[in-house]
């Protein structure tokens, strides 16, 4: 366990408000950048860094939630039927964890960061709403669109494969200390018929349910240190409050561009510690 | 509208959940570098407790809600989601013994 010093303190707060912001800009839970940041940089336990990143998965979820509820844009009905999926995947990723070598596990979270972000790329265009006065069916939804400035509504397709999306999230969730929204936003985009600022938010709403399974364990294993959980969580809560400000204005393409440049680089990050 | 009352209900429950647990941490954290002892130490727990008990207690009123509004359904799917959040603190005491 690390030893805490207001030097260290002050560090993991700098982290936690540039990971907070880039997570509520991006729709992640923002410990996809905190997790190598402790590891690589901090030199951090493996489990320690996802034990303080699965905690601040948990309050950006939360706080970012309810700033959004009441706009619509978190479609409920969709996240509660995925989190069934995610909870379960986070649950056996704990026991998954006990059996797989840390470098297969990087390995395959460096293929499939790599795979989604050129699914981001290739698919940029991929807006899904449809005129307000369709019928969204019982999973779909409807919102108001900043962009176009009009209501819309879309219907959800392939739910199978959102459920699969969402097992697999939620048990890399558990093994690495994400919150799995690199996965589930880019998958409900790109051929779940759900709008990308939709996606976001229902990934959003979903990620505090993953991440408590995981990090239940890691707080019963004594592996979370409070001290540090509780600066990294002020500052994610600073940092998502900047990124949610910022992201009112920033456009849906810049979104997903910067979205697979970011996937980009932590796979590249996860391919060189798997050595 | 059930479906907007729900979601007002959630961002509800979120909304004191998370501030509650800040508070305590950002009480905890300042306390900790100042004095330290178990003041700092219990208010850190208690924030840390309060912010991992906030998407459980969420999970709860929306079973309630579903309840309520006799959507059986969405009333066993949110309480599988509950069954699994319970299995993996049954996991993590598990765990603990066998360390």
């Amino acid at each position: 366990m690390p030893i805490v010093t207001p030097a260290l303190a002050l560090i993991i707060l700098v982290a936690g408000i540039v990971s907070g912001g880039l997570g509520a800009l991006l729709g992640l839970g923002g410990g996809i950048f905190l997790v190598p940041f402790l590891n690589l940089a901090m030199k951090f336990p493996i489990a320690a860094a996802a034990a303080i990143s699965l905690t601040t998965v948990i309050a950006t979820s939360s706080s970012v939630s309810a700033g959004r509820a009441g706009k619509q844009l978190i479609n409920i009905k969709l996240g509660m039927l995925l989190e069934v999926a995610t909870a379960a995947g986070s649950l056996l990723g704990a026991v998954t964890a006990q059996f797989l070598a840390p470098s297969t596990v990087q390995r395959l979270f460096g293929i499939a960061t790599i795979a989604v972000a050129i699914v981001m790329l290739t698919r940029l265009q991929r807006r899904n709403v449809l005129d307000a006065s369709t019928d969204a069916g019982v999973l779909g939804g409807r919102f108001h669109d900043d962009e176009s400035g009009r209501e819309v509504a879309y219907r959800v397709k392939r739910v199978p494969f959102a459920l699969g999306a969402s097992f697999v999230a939620g048990n890399l969730s558990s093994l690495l200390g994400i919150g799995g929204g690199f996965i589930k936003v880019p998958v409900l985009n790109a051929w779940c018929g759900v709008p990308m600022r939709a996606a976001a938010a229902t990934s959003a709403f979903m990620i505090g349910v993953t991440a408590t399974s995981g990090a239940v364990v890691y707080y019963g294993q004594g592996q979370l240190q409070p001290a540090l959980a509780a600066v990294a969580v002020i500052g994610v809560q600073i940092g998502s409050w900047i990124g949610m400000r910022f992201g009112q204005r920033a456009s849906v393409r810049w979104l997903k561009m910067l979205m697979a440049a970011v996937l980009l680089i932590i796979s590249g990050l996860m391919f060189a510690r798997a050595r | 509208m059930p479906a907007a009352r729900l979601e007002r209900l959630i961002g509800t429950v979120l909304r004191v959940g998370i501030s509650t647990s800040s508070l305590c941490l950002a009480c905890g954290v300042a306390l900790f570098f100042m004095s330290g002892g178990p003041i700092a130490s219990m208010l850190l727990q208690a924030g840390i407790i309060i912010l991992l008990a906030t998407p459980v207690a969420r999970v709860v009123v929306s079973v309630a809600q579903y309840v309520s509004e006799r959507d059986w359904t969405f009333t066993t799917l949110t309480a599988i989601v509950l069954v699994e959040l319970l299995a993996s603190v049954v996991a993590a005491l598990l765990f603990h013994r066998k360390l």
